[in-house]
């Protein structure tokens, strides 16, 4: 066996340290430079804000071309008014569709599966009442409406029961209202997505293991934009509150679902990278969920 | 003349079969009450054992008030039932000789309803005929299974009796036609008592009927008491869930087991008992979260009391939203051996994320949130037990017999942070 000199030794140490130590500079100027955008609208006026952050993502004709399925999927889960945080705000809902009619949208449909009786959750949610004379389409899918997916990115889940509607759409607008929640600890946009798939998917993703079934399910159903209600947030008691309530009178607007959500989390002081489904979620290559890697723009509307 | 008689009839049958079928718009469907209270036997029957008269109560005054002008005019031009046993029975074209010896057996019975509901227990209100009818029309929702189709029993029954022995039953069986007979009797005697000369076979016959009167009155009232008293000391203990607003001792007496409310429920939680509340409460209501016809998995919804809007009889009482979310039905109970939190060490909290009352606790078990039920709170609505996730379902709603109710409020919003 070949003696090793200590000054070789000291030498190769040396420069194989200065190599290491350069080449992770080079990999942290590279982490550096933002490869997500996450546009963040503050003000009053719902609707106001909505054009504004679209605007700043490239207008609306990014996303939606004449003749289009569009498919919006807002959170409303729960037979709550606007003002609880449990379900999203009926104003964000209706500018959305109103602006999808006007870009000449072929059809706008809102398929639900609510928690409550959807009769009551549809009306008392304000959100029924919002889209009365738009030509959008609000229902909780029947058994005939779901078609099964497989996922194959899935590290657990290898299919689910997905709203036709979904499957068929060209513009896909995932609209959640940022809250807490008693399971997944916070209730953003990936989350969002338990509230279109089926009742039995919902229980099994419970059962073998919720973080990671909806980090799985987002390699699978990319939205084409990303719009979380943060006018009003459920600190405590969610998914259905009455709870705490805090007002940031934002709006949160990506093509990054993984980036939304981080950003989101962050209202409720949360390290976005400690919810298991934004980590999960960015391993799977889903998007960035690292707040140094996000570039966020702030809007004032 | 007949024929204009039976298109009424037959116009009749089919009002009451569709309000029956709840095959009309959502807005007509607590009509559905109307055909079974119109019988004063489960209307006064259901109000006199739970001394709770309301306004329905008059709804049981036409048919007392018409056998004084035309005798048993309902029961031969107006009863549904009547129309489709008297059809049936035509099929049957030898003519019965023996039931005519039959004693008119439905008199001596609506007696012993009225009396025993007098002493809070009255027996044999599931033999009225509008109950049994509307109890075949309400067993006619999907899926149709046994167990839901249970409550048309009775009908069918009728129907075979019918064609062995035509026209038995509304003859010399029914109650409601008994009813109708000793009113009509009781007409005739007043008429008769303000006429100057009496003929001394009236007399006669008057003694007999007012005896008989006093026998089945005092028969039905013994039994009555004897029963309650049976009861009351043997219902508590059950595990089965009563629909809210149920009255608790006399429930298996007071509930015609018209069907009502289980047809009337929007989420399909209420079906007919095979067993669970006693033999005596055979086709009574229960609650089930977990069946077939809980299609959407739903639960007893906090602002729905559709259920308690229906009942003919007294059985479940008309609660007010407000009454109605404070009344716990049940108790959930949970299997700590079951639960994918306690258990395995998942993340899940459905049933909190889903309990309308905040009725369930949060505890930390090895780092991970467990649920855990508070008492104080639950009302049993069976949020939890529809939407649990673990295999078997860890979280059971019980029935809470008697019903209690909880005064703590229903969450409103706590105060709200001021925007900083």
């Amino acid at each position: 066996m070949p003696s090793v000199k200590r000054r070789s030794f000291l030498k190769t140490t040396v420069s194989m340290a200065a190599v290491s130590a350069l080449s992770s500079v080079r990999l942290c100027a590279e982490e550096a430079a933002p490869i997500s955008t996450v546009v963040v609208v503050h003000g009053k006026n719902i609707s106001r804000m909505l054009e504004a952050g679209v605007a700043k993502l490239g207008g609306w004709d990014a996303f939606i071309k004449p003749g289009m399925k569009v498919v919006i999927k807002p959170n409303i889960a729960w037979n709550s008014a606007p003002a609880q945080g449990g379900n999203t705000h009926p104003e964000l809902v209706k500018a959305c569709v109103l602006a999808a009619e006007a870009k000449g949208a072929a059809s706008i449909s809102l398929p639900e599966n609510t928690c409550h009786p959807e009769q009551e959750t549809f009306k008392t949610s304000g959100i029924e009442a919002a889209l009365k004379g738009t030509k959008a389409k609000l229902y909780r899918p029947a058994k005939g409406d779901y078609q099964k997916v497989g996922i194959p990115k899935g590290k657990i889940l290898k299919s689910a029961s997905v709203p036709k509607d979904i499957l068929a759409c060209g513009c896909l607008i995932n609209m959640p209202v940022a809250k807490s929640h008693s399971g997944a600890t916070l209730s953003l946009s990936m989350k969002n997505w338990m509230g279109s798939i089926s009742n039995e998917d919902r229980r099994s993703w419970h059962r073998d293991g919720l973080h990671q079934c909806i980090a799985d399910f987002s390699t699978f159903l990319k939205p084409s934009l990303v719009i979380i209600d943060a006018t009003r947030i459920l600190l405590t008691k969610g998914p259905q509150g009455p709870g705490e309530q805090a007002f940031p009178d934002e709006l949160i607007l990506s093509t990054d679902p993984v980036a939304a959500d981080a950003y989101a989390a962050t209202l409720f002081k949360e390290e976005p990278l400690n919810i298991g489904y934004i980590k999960s979620a960015q391993e799977l290559g889903v998007g960035c969920g690292d707040l140094n890697k996000i570039k966020i723009e702030r809007v004032e509307a | 003349m007949l024929i204009r008689r039976n298109h009424i009839r037959l116009v009749l049958l089919i009002v009451f079969a569709l309000l029956a079928l709840g095959r009309v718009p959502e807005a007509w469907k607590p009509w559905c009450v109307l055909l079974p209270s119109l019988s004063p036997l489960l209307n006064l029957g259901g109000a006199m054992a739970t001394y709770t008269f309301g306004a329905s109560a008059l709804l049981a005054l036409p048919l007392l008030l018409l056998p004084f002008f035309k005798g048993r005019f309902f029961c031969w031009r107006l009863c549904p039932m009547g129309f489709v046993l008297e059809t049936v029975s035509r099929l049957n074209k030898r003519n019965v000789r023996l039931v005519r010896k039959v004693p008119f057996i439905g008199k001596g019975v609506a007696l012993v309803i009225l009396a025993s509901a007098l002493a809070g227990y009255p027996v044999l209100l599931w033999t009225d005929p509008l109950s049994l009818f509307t109890g075949f029309f309400a067993a006619w929702r999907e899926p149709l299974t046994w167990v839901t189709g249970a409550t048309a029993f009775g009908f069918v029954l009728l129907l075979l009796v019918s064609l062995v022995a035509p026209n038995l039953w509304c003859h010399w069986l029914c109650p409601l036609g008994g009813l109708q007979e000793l009113l009509t009797q009781l007409a005739n005697k007043l008429r008769a008592a303000r006429r100057p000369v009496q003929s001394p076979v009236i007399h006669a016959e008057n003694v007999r009927v007012g005896r008989r009167v006093f026998l089945g009155f005092a028969l039905g009232g013994a039994v009555g008491l004897a029963y309650g008293n049976i009861k009351s000391a043997a219902a508590k203990a059950a595990a089965f869930i009563r629909p809210p607003g149920a009255t608790d001792t006399n429930f298996n007496a007071l509930c015609s087991r018209c069907g009502n409310c289980m047809k009337t429920c929007p989420y399909g939680l209420i079906v007919p008992d095979l067993g669970a509340s006693g033999v005596d409460g055979l086709l009574t209501p229960v609650v089930k979260f977990r069946s077939q016809n809980n299609a959407q998995e739903s639960f007893c919804f906090q602002k729905c009391t559709a259920c308690t809007q229906v009942c003919p009889s007294s059985a479940l009482r008309p609660l007010k939203t407000e009454e109605k979310q404070q009344t716990a039905i049940g108790l959930a109970h949970l299997e700590k051996k079951d639960c994918i939190a306690w258990e395995k060490g998942e993340v899940c909290m459905v049933c909190q994320a889903f309990c309308p009352y905040q009725a369930i606790i949060e505890l930390n078990h090895k780092k991970v949130k467990c649920p855990s039920v508070d008492e104080e709170k639950c009302r049993g609505c069976g949020a939890c037990e529809s939407q649990c996730p673990s295999l078997p379902v860890a979280i059971v709603v019980k029935g809470r017999n008697p019903q209690v109710s909880l005064t703590a409020p229903p969450p409103t919003p706590s105060a709200q942070h001021v925007k900083s």
